[in-house]
C-alpha cells in the first residue's frame, strides 16, 4: 500500500502512527462462497435419481452472505483486503459478482461444471490448491451450505492448510498477538476463543444485517479482477471423492393421522398419554 | 397500523449521470437496449474517432433476476424480432410452433367448437414461448453488448426538471416497516438521465404518475384492463400436443362478462393454461383466480389436466384499451414503450411482438438525440411519428374500437366485431367510446345477495388440492418474497375509507380481485361495520389490478424494495 | 468394529449420546460387528463407568490433561492417535456442535470423510448406506462410502431414541487409554464458557414447539400456548399472520418466510395448514394438531388431530401435562 505524502506531512508524528498502524493492521480475507438453487424454488430429481436438475433458478448461498458482511466489515475497521471464492459452472460467477458489488476487492472462480459433484474434501482441496500462491490472514466460511448441509469444508480447509479454526463465530476482535472470537455453543451458551493467525472461521448467520449492493458497486464490479482456474489447474490435489450419493429422493412419509375424540378433558388425558408413551417428551 | 412506504425526505442521495435510463427489463425494455447497441456499435465502426459510449446507458429490473417477473401466456408473432435479430428463431428459446388451433364455446358440461377459427385468433407462424424465458436470453444478450442491467433496482419516482423529465430515483433500501432507516440503509439513487424510458409493463407505476402530472390521458379514452391468472401445469405425455393452441369463450363466465381463456401446449409436457377476465365486470365479490379453478372443473379441462401438476402460479393485468387508450408516447425527455403506452392488440390477445417494435423505434430515437447531444420534446417527438407511421399503428388501427363494445357484453361485442373487421375496425362510429372499469363496479345493495347466476364465480375457492387449488396454494406457487421489514408498497389514501365506506358498499372487494391474498378485511369491534383492512403486502406478484379495480381508486401501487417478487420461472 | 465417542462437556455427559449408542447397538446386531464406545477428555473415568452399563464390549476412556478444556486441535489428535490404535470399520458421533468444529478436521488429518447429520441407516448387501436430508429437508440421499474405513458419520438429534438404548447384562470393561498430545499442538486458547440471553431466538434447536396460528383470535389469548410451551419445556412459535399483527416477534415465525424446523414433538393450536406454514414444519417428527375445522389441511400431515376448541382442550393438557411430569 503505497501513499505519496507531501513533505510537510512526511515528518509529522501523529500522521506516521496512523499509517503504520493503518499498514500493520490491514488484514487479507479470503471468503468462501457457494451457489446454491433458490430457497424456494421446486426443485425436480434428474433421471437418474442422484442430484437434482439444473433448470432451477439460483442464489448464494445465505450463510456465506453472512460470511462475507463479516469480511467487509473487518476490511472496513482495519483496511485490507476481501477476495471471494467459488467453484461450479459458469452461473457460479453471479455469486462472485454480486460480491464484487458490495465491496469485494477481487475473486476466484474454480469454473468448471465438474466441481459441483466433488465432495467436501475435494472442494477443500481444490481451493488450497487454487490459493496456494496467496497469503490470507484470515479464512471465513459460511456456517453450513443450504443444498448439502454438512457444515465441512472450512473444517477440511483448515486441517490442510494446517491452520487453526473455530466454528459457529459471533464476533471477532483483532488483538495483538491474533484474534479473539466469540464462539456460540447450544442452549444459549458462548465461549471467547483466543487464536492465532492466520485462522479459518465459520460465521454464524444472522449476526449482522447483510448489506445492499450499490449502483456505484454493480458498476465498478465490473472491472475488478475475476481469476479463472480450470479443473486441469487443480486436477492433481483432488482425487476420488470419497462418498457418494447412491440416490436422492423425495422423503415417504407413511403417515397414519390418529384421531383423538372425547370430552375436552378426556382429549387432554388420552393426548397425554401418547405424548409419554409413545412421542417420549414426558 | 399500516405504515406506506413513502421516498424518504431530507436524506442525501447519491448522484448518477446517465444518458439515457430504461425503466423495466421486459420485452419491450430489453429490445430498446439492444437496439440502441446495435446502432451504436454500427456508428462506432463507421466513426472510430467520434465514438459513442454505452458506459451510461442503463436498464432498471425490479426483479432479482432478468425475466423472473414476466408472465404472458405466451404465443410470440415473430414479426418484430425478425427485424431486431434475423435469423433469431435458431438460437431464441421458443418451445413450440404453433400448428393447431381450435376456438371453443364452452357450456357448464359441453363445448362447441367454432368451425372456422376466427382469423385474428389464428396463430399458425407463431410460436409458444414462454415470456421469462425469452427475456432472460434477449435480455442476456442485451449484457453481452455492453449494457448495463441493474436487477433488483426499482424506479420509484420521476426525477424533474421544470416540465422536463430529468431522470429516475431508485428505490430506498433497508427502510424498516415504519419506514424508517435500518442499519443497512442505502438511499436511492437519483440517476439523472438525459433520456428516460419508461418500459414498466402494464399499468406502470411511474407511467401512471407522467400521465397523471401531465394531463397525458385528457383527449384519450380511459385506459381499461384485464387481469390474467395462469397456472403451468405439467400433464402425462400425449395430453396436448407442443404447438397447439385454444381458445375457449363462455362458461364459466356469464355472457354479461369479458373473458375467455387460453391453453398452449409447450414442449416437455408442459401445458401453459389461463383465464383473462376484463377488470370492469359488476360483481365486487368476483375472485379472478376462483373463475379459473371453476375453469379446470370442465370436464374437458379436467380431462387434459388428470394426473398432472400444477407447477407454477401467477397473475398480471393486461392493458385492453387500444388506439384510443394510447396516450402520447413522447415528451421532454421521456418515452414510453410496450404495455406502459397500452400497445397491445386486444383481438389478438398480443402485445410482445408490439412492445418489441416499440422498443426499437424509440432506440432509432434516442440513437439520434444521443448523436445530436439533446432530447428536447422535439427530438424525441420523432419517436411519436415513428409509431404512428409504423405497423403498430396499423395493427392496432384496425382493432381500436374492438374491446368497447363488449362492455355492452358479449354479443354486443361480437356483432360490433364482425361489423369492425369488414369495415378496417371502424364499426359504427369512428372511435367507441370506453370507460373506466372500476366505475362499472356495482354496490352490492344493487346485486342479488347469493350472487345469482354469477354465484359460482364469487368468493374465494375451496380447491381440492389436485386439479383446483385454494388462493394460498397456488400463490406459494409463484415464488413470491419479498423482504418482510419493510412499509407497506400498496399505498392506500385513506384507510377510513376501507373501513368506513367499503366494507359496507361492496365489501372489500379487492380482498377478491387481488390474486396474490394481499387483501383481508380482518374483524375489529372498534370499527363503523366491524371490519378493518389489514394488508400482507409480502404477498404481492405485482400484477396491478387493486390499482386498476379499486372502486374507490384509493390504491397506488408502487414499487416494494427492489429484488422483492415473484419469481417467474418457465412462465 | 463399530466405535461410538460418547460426548462430554465439562465432566457432564451429553445425553445425546445415548441416542449414538442406540445406533451403535443396532448397527452391530445387523452387521454382527462388535461394538465399543469411548469418551475423550481431561479426566473422565466417571462417565467412562456409566457408559460402561450399558450393552457394549468395552468402553475406553481417552484422557490427557490437554484434552480440558475442549480445543479441536486437542480432540482431533488424540482421537486420531486412539482410532489408529483400534482400527475400527465405523466411528459414530452425535451432530453436536462440538462434533462439528472437530470431526471434519480429524477425518481429514487421517485422510477419510465424515457423512454428517444422518438421520438412519440401511444396510445394504456388505454395504452401509447412511440417510440424510438434503436441501433443507425437501430431499433425502443416501449416501455411502466410496473409500477405505475407518468411516466417520454424526448422526441428527433425534434421529435415534436414547431412551431404548440397552442395558449390558454386567458392567463393560473399562480402558483408560492416556494421549500423548506434544506442546504446540493445541492453537486455541478457550476462555470460561458463559450463558448469554440470545438476541434472537434459534427454533431449529427446539425439542418441542408449540405453535399459535389465526385460532388464537387475540393476542392475550396467546398466553395459554405460552404455558402450555412451558410445560412441556419448549418454545413459543407462530403462523405468519400472529407475526404480521405483531403479537409474536418475527423470530417466532415458521414458514416459508420464516424458520425451517424439524423439531421432536410440533404442536398447532389453531393453525389451519396452509402450505406456506406447512412447508416450515413438516419435517418434525410428530405433529400434534389442535383445530375445530376438520377439514383443516394440517390434519393432512398430522400425527395426532384434536378436533376441537383449542380454548377447551388446552387448560386441562396443561393440567395433565403438570400431572404427568411431577408423578412418574
Amino acid at each position: 500500500m503505497l501513499i505519496h505524502v507531501g513533505e510537510a506531512w512526511a515528518d509529522d508524528p501523529v500522521f506516521n502512527e496512523t499509517l503504520r498502524r493503518r499498514q500493520e493492521s490491514f488484514v487479507k480475507i479470503l471468503v468462501c462462497m457457494k451457489q446454491v438453487p433458490q430457497k424456494d424454488a421446486p426443485l425436480k430429481l434428474n433421471e437418474g435419481g442422484t442430484w437434482i436438475r439444473e433448470d432451477v433458478s439460483y442464489e448464494v448461498n445465505e450463510p456465506d452472505a453472512y460470511a462475507l458482511e463479516e469480511a467487509l466489515r473487518q476490511k472496513e475497521k482495519h483496511s485490507g483486503e476481501v477476495v471471494v471464492i467459488t467453484s461450479g459452472p459458469a452461473r457460479a460467477s453471479q455469486v462472485l459478482r454480486e460480491a464484487l458489488a458490495k465491496g469485494a476487492d477481487r475473486a476466484i472462480h474454480l469454473e468448471d461444471n465438474a466441481f459441483v459433484g466433488l465432495d467436501a474434501y475435494n472442494t477443500a482441496r481444490a481451493f488450497a490448491a487454487a490459493i496456494k500462491d496467496e497469503k490470507f490472514d484470515l479464512i471465513f466460511t459460511g456456517l453450513q451450505s443450504d443444498d448439502y448441509g454438512y457444515a465441512q469444508t472450512g473444517v477440511i480447509l483448515a486441517e490442510l492448510l494446517g491452520w487453526p479454526h473455530a466454528t459457529i463465530i459471533m464476533q471477532i476482535e483483532k488483538q495483538d498477538a491474533g484474534i479473539r472470537v466469540k464462539r456460540e455453543l447450544e442452549a444459549g451458551f458462548f465461549q471467547f476463543v483466543d487464536m492465532p493467525l492466520p485462522a479459518v472461521l465459520t460465521i454464524q448467520s444472522g449476526i449482522n444485517k447483510l448489506r445492499y449492493a450499490t449502483l456505484i458497486g454493480i458498476k465498478q464490479a465490473k472491472n475488478k479482477p475475476m481469476r479463472k482456474v480450470t479443473m486441469a489447474e487443480v486436477q492433481t490435489a483432488i482425487g476420488e471423492n470419497l462418498q457418494k450419493i447412491e440416490k436422492l429422493y423425495i422423503p415417504q412419509k407413511t403417515k397414519k393421522t390418529e384421531m383423538i375424540q372425547g370430552s375436552p378433558g378426556e382429549m387432554a388425558k388420552k393426548l397425554v398419554e401418547k405424548l409419554r408413551n409413545e412421542v417420549r417428551v414426558l | 397500523m399500516l405504515v406506506f412506504r413513502t421516498p424518504l425526505e431530507n436524506i442525501d442521495r447519491p448522484q448518477m449521470e446517465a444518458d439515457v435510463v430504461i425503466v423495466g427489463g421486459g420485452p419491450a425494455g430489453m429490445a430498446c437496449a439492444l437496439r440502441l447497441s446495435q446502432l451504436i456499435d454500427e456508428h462506432n465502426s463507421k466513426n472510430p474517432d467520434a465514438p459513442l459510449s454505452k458506459e451510461n446507458i442503463y436498464v432498471l429490473e425490479k426483479a432479482r433476476e432478468i425475466g423472473q417477473h414476466c408472465l404472458s401466456g405466451a404465443l410470440l408473432d415473430p414479426r418484430s424480432m425478425r427485424e431486431l435479430l434475423p435469423g433469431f428463431e435458431k438460437e431464441a428459446p421458443l418451445d413450440a410452433q404453433c400448428n393447431k388451433e381450435g376456438v371453443y364455446f364452452l357450456t357448464k358440461n359441453g363445448k362447441f367448437k367454432l368451425p372456422i377459427t376466427p382469423p385474428p385468433l389464428r396463430d399458425h407462424g407463431n410460436y409458444v414461448i414462454s415470456i421469462n424465458k425469452f427475456v432472460k436470453w434477449l435480455g442476456s444478450k442485451v449484457e453481452e453488448t455492453g449494457i448495463t442491467i441493474f436487477t433488483g433496482f426499482a424506479g420509484s419516482q420521476l426525477l424533474y426538471d421544470g416540465n422536463r423529465v430529468a431522470g429516475v430515483r431508485t428505490d430506498d433500501k433497508g427502510v424498516d416497516k415504519e419506514n424508517h432507516p435500518k442499519s443497512n440503509f442505502e438511499p436511492g439513487y437519483d440517476l439523472k438521465a438525459k433520456i428516460t424510458i419508461l418500459a414498466e409493463g402494464t399499468r406502470g407505476s411511474l407511467t401512471k404518475e407522467l400521465i397523471n402530472k401531465f394531463d397525458l390521458a385528457k383527449d384519450r379514452n380511459p385506459q381499461t384492463y384485464g387481469v390474467g391468472v395462469k397456472e403451468l401445469w405439467e400433464v402425462p405425455s400425449g395430453r396436448i400436443a407442443p404447438g397447439e393452441v385454444i381458445y375457449t369463450m363462455g362458461w364459466p363466465l356469464t355472457t354479461k362478462k369479458y373473458g375467455g381463456a387460453w391453453i398452449y401446449g409447450s414442449k416437455d409436457n408442459l401445458v401453459s393454461l389461463g383465464f383473462v377476465i376484463g377488470l370492469d365486470y359488476p360483481d365486487p365479490r368476483l375472485d379472478p383466480q376462483h373463475v379459473l379453478q371453476d375453469f379446470k372443473q370442465h370436464p374437458f379441462v379436467a380431462k387434459l389436466l388428470e394426473g398432472g401438476k400444477m407447477i407454477r402460479y401467477g397473475a398480471k393485468s393486461m392493458p385492453y384499451g387500444g388506439w384510443w387508450a394510447v396516450p402520447p408516447v413522447a415528451g421532454d425527455g421521456w418515452m414510453i414503450l410496450g404495455d406502459s403506452a397500452g400497445l397491445v392488440n386486444s383481438q389478438r390477445l398480443k402485445g410482445i411482438h408490439l412492445a418489441i417494435k416499440s422498443g426499437m423505434l424509440a432506440a432509432e430515437t434516442a440513437f439520434e438525440a444521443l448523436k445530436k447531444n439533446e432530447a428536447s420534446a422535439a427530438t424525441l417527438n420523432e419517436y411519436q411519428k415513428k409509431v404512428d407511421s409504423s405497423w403498430i399503428k396499423d395493427e392496432l388501427w384496425k382493432v381500436r374500437n374492438f374491446h368497447q363494445a363488449f362492455e355492452k357484453g358479449f354479443l354486443n361485442g361480437m356483432f360490433h366485431a364482425g361489423l369492425q373487421q369488414f369495415t378496417g375496425g371502424r364499426g359504427l362510429w369512428n372511435r367507441y367510446p370506453a370507460h373506466a372499469g372500476h366505475e362499472r363496479m356495482e354496490k352490492l345493495s344493487q346485486l342479488p345477495a347469493d350472487g345469482g347466476s354469477e354465484a359460482h364465480l364469487l368468493g374465494p375457492a375451496k380447491g381440492d388440492g389436485k386439479l383446483t387449488f385454494d388462493k394460498l396454494t397456488d400463490l406459494y406457487h409463484s415464488g413470491t418474497k419479498h423482504e418482510e421489514d419493510q412499509p407497506s408498497h400498496l399505498v392506500i389514501a385513506d384507510t377510513n375509507v376501507c373501513n368506513a365506506r367499503c366494507a359496507k358498499e361492496y365489501g372489500g372487494p379487492c380482498q377478491n380481485f387481488c390474486p396474490a391474498n394481499v387483501y383481508e378485511l380482518v374483524d375489529d369491534a372498534t370499527q363503523p361495520h366491524g371490519k378493518r383492512i389489514s394488508l400482507n403486502p409480502a404477498n404481492c406478484v405485482h400484477c396491478k389490478t387493486c390499482d386498476i379495480a379499486d372502486p374507490y381508486q384509493i390504491i397506488t401501487w408502487v414499487p416494494p424494495e427492489g429484488g422483492g417478487g415473484p419469481n417467474y420461472d418457465g412462465m | 468394529m463399530i466405535l461410538v465417542i460418547v460426548e462430554q462437556r465439562e465432566g457432564k455427559l451429553n445425553r445425546v449420546s445415548w441416542e449414538t449408542l442406540t445406533a451403535g447397538q443396532a448397527i452391530a446386531a445387523e452387521t454382527g460387528w462388535p461394538l465399543e464406545a469411548a469418551v475423550v477428555g481431561g479426566s473422565v473415568a466417571a462417565i467412562a463407568a456409566e457408559v460402561a452399563g450399558k450393552k457394549v464390549a468395552k468402553v475406553s476412556a481417552v484422557e490427557s490433561a490437554k484434552l480440558e478444556p475442549y480445543t479441536p486441535d486437542s480432540f482431533a489428535a488424540a482421537l486420531k492417535q486412539f482410532i489408529e490404535s483400534k482400527q475400527p470399520k465405523l466411528v459414530l458421533m452425535p451432530h453436536t456442535y462440538q462434533v462439528r468444529d472437530f470431526v471434519p478436521k480429524l477425518a481429514t488429518a487421517m485422510g477419510r470423510t465424515v457423512i454428517s447429520d444422518a438421520i438412519g441407516y440401511k444396510k445394504e448387501g456388505e454395504k452401509m448406506v447412511f440417510t440424510r436430508q438434503m436441501f433443507q429437508g425437501k430431499f433425502v440421499a443416501d449416501v455411502s462410502f466410496a473409500g477405505d474405513a475407518p468411516w466417520f458419520v454424526t448422526f441428527q438429534n433425534g434421529a435415534f431414541r436414547g431412551d431404548k438404548v440397552e442395558a449390558g447384562a454386567a458392567a463393560a470393561p473399562v480402558e483408560t487409554v492416556a494421549v500423548e498430545i506434544a506442546d504446540g499442538v493445541v492453537r486455541n486458547k478457550p476462555q470460561e464458557v458463559f450463558k448469554e440471553a440470545k438476541q434472537a431466538v434459534d427454533l431449529t434447536q427446539a425439542e418441542v414447539i408449540v405453535a399459535v396460528g389465526r385460532g388464537i383470535k387475540e393476542q392475550k389469548n396467546i398466553e395459554i400456548a405460552k404455558q402450555l410451551a412451558e410445560a412441556l419445556g419448549g418454545e413459543l412459535a407462530a403462523s405468519r399472520p400472529i407475526c404480521d399483527s405483531g403479537w409474536l416477534p418475527m423470530d417466532r415465525q415458521i414458514g416459508s418466510s420464516g424458520q425451517t424446523v424439524a423439531p421432536k414433538l410440533y404442536l398447532a393450536l389453531g393453525i389451519s395448514g396452509a402450505i406456506q406454514h406447512i412447508v416450515g414444519m413438516k419435517g418434525a417428527r410428530t405433529i400434534v394438531a389442535v383445530n375445530k375445522d376438520s377439514e383443516a389441511p394440517i390434519f393432512e400431515i398430522a400425527d395426532y388431530a384434536v378436533v376441537g376448541n383449542l380454548f377447551e382442550v388446552v387448560p386441562p393438557l396443561i393440567e395433565e401435562i403438570k400431572k404427568a411430569k411431577a408423578g412418574a
